[in-house]
């Protein structure tokens, strides 16, 4: 006899009491009604074969986290600013500007009739069946922020959004983000996942795109939680007609992180490009899901994910690339390279390439290597210490990508928390 | 300076060097010759530290201290140099950053101040010209793309970067056109010093004709059969190595077994 599965804890379906407009609770409880007697990832389930024995929801990790609307203001960033304590937006602590073309909005200050328009938008740019746990920050969202750029709107400096978890207490954080770029809109968005508590704390988050014809999106993605985080995020997005979006995500390893990221190439000549870098080490562990979806035709995607992991870390790479039967003259390019630092390191890279289109270019190449003993001898060799050149020759392997990510204080920050990680496995070299 | 007694050393547990015995005075130059596969790059990296080789008996010391027992990079910072046959090709990692890296690991080993980017970009532009790269060969990957006589001319700047006591150079010459040839003997002609030894292996004699070496020896199947003054490299030249009972080519040879 089959087992019984686990189901969804019936202590998440109960969200929080934060004041939000009449349409968005009602989404709300529509959304968890479709939760009910949801069971949970097994390693049977494919695209959770790797990670659901890391994914811990218990009663206790459905607790909503303590409302800290003190923290946060220290946080110095250069450009517009929103901060979001335990999974709940702070007016207080944020900067932006206030704008008639840019509306940047935390879910709680929208009237009715624009808390409606966007209940029927949320959920629209993700496939509810392969980001399951996307549903459940949709049913717990407590408070969120909504970005709508009118046509033509440039956001003139870089949106920071800054999550961090002070909690003294477990439980989960369901941070909330839904931009919508008009036609031949700018906006660059940061999104900093931080912890400063040290508690087993669960950040289920989703962030959608919208993207009107034309618009030009850049989104930069620093997944640093604390180390007993669990992160579970979601990055959907719809592109229109020659729009553009371009993603860096930057992550380090927790106990466990995922994220699933869907692009929805909609319009002619839009293109997307993703990158990724992830570093692990310890027991860490690290998923990331990609799913582009070329549904029009003369569309491109280019994407570069790459990993590190040493220790006994464990780090997956899915990416899955849809050509749909009209896609034609479409443009797929898709890397996955991975660096083991250590023999009890794992990496899993999975290419999933579905084309029904005949007159397409798709390429793909995954690798999995380590420091290469030549070129280590090499440097050493003038005199370069060993410590320093495993660090030349890691850096080497995601120096591309880094440098590609448009905004210098984010590539100071990953640096940083590289070299923090450098410090720890290159110790004893 | 250099001092190598009955030297042995192995691959993959086959007996490359069978029992060299060399002995080099600061100001020297010394040239070793020999066929294809007798053992020329084997001694270059054993002396290195390559630890792919095995030494597995004999001593090698330098200025009277064991060099065998001493890391790679100690090495290098006590002024061994290897300008390699076949230099590494290393993408992301800039020439630049690469070259600085060294050059202030090696002044912190002396307890100079490290180099900053500006002055360091300084020196390493007057010492590319010196060695007649462009200059943008410094902001592209370490050897990344180079033709063959650009990289031999990487190794030289290298050289002339972090100014070795003992500069091993292994087939600097090889792949170079006439006019980097001339580029490449001029650099290692301004490395000669009083206080340098300087030891160069290659397989053709043409070289010798810009860099005069003090001594010449012959290795064959891992042992120094013939050492002489210059005038063997010109007799090497004319009478090839059959006459010393050698074959040509000691790589065909081993291959055929
Ligand atoms: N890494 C290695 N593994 C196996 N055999 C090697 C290796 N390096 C050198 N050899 C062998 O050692 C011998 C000497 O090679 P080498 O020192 O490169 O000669 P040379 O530089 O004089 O041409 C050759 O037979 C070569 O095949
Ligand atoms: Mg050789």
């Amino acid at each position: 006899m089959k087992p019984a599965p686990t189901l969804l804890p019936t202590a998440f379906l109960h969200p929080a009491g934060q004041a939000l407009p009449e349409p968005l609770l009602a989404l709300r409880k529509q959304r968890g009604a479709a939760l009910v007697d949801m069971p949970l990832p097994t390693r049977k389930t494919e695209n959770w074969k790797y990670s659901s024995k890391h994914l811990k929801l218990t009663d206790e990790m459905a607790i909503s986290l303590p409302i800290d609307g003190k923290a946060g203001s220290a946080l110095a960033v250069p450009g517009y600013k929103v901060v979001f304590i335990n999974g709940v937006m702070i007016p207080e602590a944020s900067e932006y500007p206030d704008l008639n073309n840019i509306l940047i909005q935390r879910f709680g200050d929208l009237s009715d009739a624009e808390a409606s328009e966007l209940a029927g938008q949320l959920d629209s740019t993700l496939d509810k069946n392969t980001v399951q746990l996307a549903g459940l920050n949709s049913a717990r969202f407590e408070d969120g922020l909504v970005i709508r750029l009118k046509a033509g709107a440039v956001l003139d400096q870089p949106l920071f959004i800054i999550h961090e978890i002070t909690a003294g207490a477990s439980g989960s954080a369901f941070p909330r983000i839904f931009v919508d770029a008009g036609t031949n809109s700018q906006i660059t968005l940061v999104e900093e996942y931080i912890s400063s508590g040290q508690d087993a704390v669960m950040v289920n988050t989703v962030t959608e795109f919208n993207l009107a014809e034309g618009a030009n999106v850049t989104s930069i993605r620093l997944c640093m939680d604390g180390e007993n985080v669990q992160h579970v995020g979601a990055t959907g997005v719809r592109q229109q007609r020659s729009s553009r979006f371009e993603s860096h995500c930057v992550g380090f390893g927790g106990p466990l992180r995922r994220h699933d990221l869907q692009v929805s190439l909609e319009g002619e000549g839009a293109e997307c490009k993703l990158n990724g870098v992830v570093v692990t080490q310890g027991t860490q562990h690290y998923d990331n899901h990609t799913n582009i979806e070329h549904v029009a035709a003369h569309c491109d995607s280019e994407e570069t994910y790459r990993n590190i992991a040493t220790d006994k870390s464990h780090a997956v790479f899915n990416g899955r690339i849809h050509i749909h039967q009209d896609a034609q003259k479409s443009n797929a390019n898709m890397n996955n390279n991975n660096l083991l630092l250590s023999t009890g390191a794992e990496i899993d890279t999975k290419p999933e390439l579905e084309i029904y289109a005949d007159d397409v270019k798709c390429a793909h190449g995954a690798t999995i290597g380590q420091l290469d003993e030549e070129s280590l001898f090499y440097l050493v060799s003038r005199g370069i210490g060993r410590r320093e050149a495993n660090v030349l020759l890691t850096m080497a392997f995601i120096n591309e990508l880094v440098a590609q990510i448009p905004l210098e204080v984010v590539r100071d920050t990953v640096q940083v928390r590289l070299n923090h990680f450098f410090d720890q496995s290159f110790q004893g070299i | 300076m250099l001092s190598i007694k009955n030297l042995h050393a192995s691959v993959e547990g086959k007996e490359i060097l069978k029992g060299i015995n060399l002995e080099i005075k600061a100001g020297e130059v010394h040239a070793i010759m020999g066929p294809n596969g007798s053992g020329k790059s084997t001694l270059s990296q054993v002396l290195a530290g390559n630890d792919a080789f095995e030494v597995t008996s004999g001593e090698v010391t330098l200025n009277g201290e064991n060099l065998l027992e001493k890391e790679t990079e100690e090495r290098a910072r006590e002024g061994v140099f290897l300008a390699f046959q076949y230099p590494v090709e290393i993408p992301g990692v800039s020439n630049l950053q690469f070259m600085r890296t060294a050059v202030n690991a090696m002044r912190h080993h002396k307890g100079e101040p490290e180099m900053n980017a500006a002055e360091f970009m300084k020196l390493a532009r007057e010492v590319s010209k010196q060695v007649d790269l462009d200059p943008a060969f410094l902001k592209r990957g370490v050897n990344e793309g180079f033709s063959g006589g650009e990289k031999k001319r990487n190794e030289i700047m290298q050289a002339l970067l972090l100014q070795p006591k003992l500069a091993i150079l292994d087939e600097t010459d090889s792949g170079l056109d006439i006019d980097a040839l001339k580029v490449v003997s001029d650099g290692v002609n301004a490395l000669r010093a009083q206080d340098r030894a300087i030891l160069m292996v290659t397989h053709y004699q043409r070289l010798l004709d810009h860099i005069v070496p003090d001594y010449v020896h012959v290795l064959a199947d891992g042992k120094i059969v013939k050492s002489g003054g210059r005038e063997l490299a010109l007799e090497l030249e004319e009478r090839g190595y059959g006459w010393l009972g050698i074959k040509e080519d000691a790589t065909e040879a081993s291959s055929a077994n």
